[in-house]
């Protein structure tokens, strides 16, 4: 057999490149993300985050009262400003800003991540569906789509802790998960619909492919590398909601968030006295969303040939 | 005519979706934990009352009357009572409905039209510095954190610099006073709005500004673009009433599209400067477990929400002849 045989050659890069297509486009994307500067000082920003969310196990080991929940300064009483104990200065209770911002990192990543991955995942199941079922089912889904889409996530998060009282993280993952897939969905939706009535779906289908397997095999990953592109937008979407819910104060109490910390300053009117607490978690938050946004830029030069470098001559 | 139609259209489907949001309401309610009459009545009432606005909101009866009833109830205007204000939910939801309306307006033109604006001249300077500046400007402006944004300019502007008031939308020596007119009360008004429409505004252009330049992009690349060169057409005439005009139309879709996160914006807005809108409203109500004034202003937001989404979408069919419904 041919497979077989060009095993034998994997050392071969051009070799390895055409067993692997999606390596090959991954290769082919990232020498075009690399001339992207945008796209470069995002990747930059978001391993530095990346990092920050790592070294927040550090903090608590050194001392218990560098805890960011629960670890109190038996020195101190009130904020006081950076030092050498506290780099960063302590809070209005005498916990560390600083193991408070690495551990807000963390949070930020599992709150986007995760709420990215379900919404993106719901959006491609979703919009494959629709595009290629059509008819009824896709009028059914694209009427759902549209009226979700208009919902301002913020607020139905604040109707539902209304109605539920107090949410955990992951209720408020969950929910900005359900709430964020239908943009996706009429992308993905749409490239589904044009790849239906390419040749080679035609020909899948009269060699006797099987509709999972078309769905599977053949458009899914033709759709994935748009889905990709949207998870950075939904990243930074769900840091926002979330931060945004933690800084008017229905976040989960038990994290320690970005937007939380800027409830500690607002609420307990250190905002004015104590700037060297306001300002690190707003420019962390404002920061890693920048970052998520210029990699998606870049991956947008990426995906879309009419963007690339070359045609920027006239 | 066909236009007429395709209104006709979005209003029926704006009006299916308002019913599908009330109903998800509705049962979400009586499906939570706890018991709902504790959520809709006071727990300060005596108890006559209490049961009086039991009856009246039907929470004695089985659960498709309570859905009549609470649908009856909603057409004719009975939300209940505020337990905080202590008064009809309607009365304050109207009262604070034309200081959401004209902050949020305002912002979201000023914003698209200073962003249509900057964006015409990025895309005609491109790859030179001022476009380099213009759109990193956008893009680190878009990407700020409101709410925190909206307390650095307190911080800034009305702390350190005195310049601006710290929260709310009047101040009271000029309202009370009998002799101040119309417009040094609207003056008092447009004075406390700086602080919070620099914020919605600095959020919101960039985004407009970045597609007004790629949308502009695209249309100097039209063929009528090269006409009106060949015809020997200054540049700044082609910029300004050939390509700007066409290029302006995906803004104008991305006004709507972007409606929601807007209107979050406009919440926390609100929440940060104390400006008596609906969107303080709710998150005010909320934190005060103030449930049938919550439900009222989120009711309201949804329909708000809805109806501009279709006015932009008929905006968009005026204003491009190319589009038919």
């Amino acid at each position: 057999m041919k497979s077989i045989a060009a095993k034998g050659d994997l050392r071969d890069p051009m070799t390895v490149r055409e067993r692997f297509p999606l390596l090959n486009s991954f290769l082919d994307g990232w020498s075009i993300f690399k001339q992207s500067l945008l796209g470069r000082i995002g990747l930059v920003l978001l391993i530095l985050f990346a990092l920050m969310a790592v070294c927040s196990y550090i903090p608590p080991l050194i001392d218990p009262m560098y805890n960011p929940m629960t670890g109190v300064d038996p020195a101190i009483t009130c904020c006081t400003p950076p030092g050498m104990r506290h780099w960063l200065g302590t809070d209005f209770m005498g916990r560390d800003i600083l193991s408070q911002l690495l551990a807000g990192a963390r949070v930020a990543f599992m709150v986007g991540i995760s709420a990215a991955v379900m919404s993106i995942v719901l959006g491609v199941a979703i919009g494959m569906t629709a595009g290629y079922m059509g008819r009824f089912i896709d009028t059914l889904l694209m009427r759902l789509a549209d009226m979700i889409m208009v919902m301002p996530t913020l607020l139905v998060v604040l109707i539902l802790a209304a109605v539920f009282g107090q949410l955990n993280i992951w209720t408020i993952v969950l929910i900005i998960a359900l709430f964020r897939w239908p943009g996706v969905s009429r992308i993905i939706r749409g490239q589904t619909l044009s790849l239906k009535q390419r040749p080679f779906i035609e020909a899948a289908k009269v060699a006797g492919a099987s509709h999972s397997r078309i769905i599977f095999q053949h458009i899914m990953p033709n759709v994935l590398p748009l889905a990709f592109l949207f998870m950075t937008f939904r990243v930074t979407s769900a840091i926002i909601t979330e931060a945004a819910l933690a800084f008017l104060g229905f976040g989960d109490p038990g994290t320690v968030s970005w937007g939380m910390m800027l409830q500690w300053v607002w609420k307990t009117g250190h905002m004015f006295k104590a700037p060297y607490w306001l300002l690190p978690p707003g420019i962390c938050i404002s920061l890693i969303t920048l970052s998520f946004y210029m990699l998606g830029r870049a991956m947008d030069e990426v995906l879309d040939p009419r963007l690339r470098k070359e045609d920027q001559t006239d | 005519m066909e236009l007429r139609k395709y209104i006709g259209r979005r209003l029926v489907q704006v009006v299916i979706i308002f019913f599908v949001i009330l109903t998800v309401l509705f049962l979400l309610f009586r499906l939570a934990p706890g018991d709902p009459v504790s959520r809709m009545v006071d727990p300060d009432m005596t108890p006559e009352d209490a049961h009086r606005l039991k009856v009246e909101l039907g929470l004695d009866k089985p659960l498709g009357i309570q859905y009549l009833v609470y649908l009856k109830n909603f057409f004719t205007g009975h939300f209940g009572y505020s337990f905080h204000y202590g008064e009809p939910v309607v009365n304050i939801i109207w009262s604070r409905l034309p200081n959401t309306v004209l902050l949020f307006t305002t912002s979201i033109i000023l914003s698209a039209l200073v962003g249509i604006f900057l964006g015409k001249i990025a895309s005609w300077h491109k790859g030179k510095k001022t476009d380099s500046i213009l759109t990193i400007g956008a893009l680190v402006t878009h990407t700020l954190f409101l709410p925190w944004l909206a307390l650095i300019m307190i911080w800034l502007f009305s702390y350190k610099f005195g310049w601006f008031p710290i929260t709310g939308m009047i101040s009271e020596d000029v309202w009370l006073d009998p002799d101040s007119g119309f417009i040094a009360k609207s003056l008092d008004v447009m004075y406390h709005m700086v602080l919070p429409l620099s914020t919605l505004f600095l959020i919101h252009f960039g985004a407009y500004l970045l597609i007004m330049r790629s949308s502009m992009l695209e249309t100097l690349k039209e063929d009528y673009i090269l006409t009106a060169r060949a015809k020997g057409l200054e540049e700044k005439v082609i910029r300004d009433h050939h390509a700007a005009p066409n290029a302006a139309l995906p803004v104008v879709t991305s006004v709507g599209l972007s409606l929601a996160f807007s209107i979050n914006g406009g919440a926390l807005t609100e929440t940060v400067f104390t400006w008596p809108g609906i969107g303080r409203e709710l998150v005010f109500s909320v934190s005060q477990n103030d449930y049938p004034l919550a439900q009222a202003s989120f009711l309201l937001i949804a329909a708000v929400v809805l109806v501009s989404n279709v006015v932009v979408d008929v905006l968009y069919a005026y204003l491009d002849p190319r589009i038919r419904y």
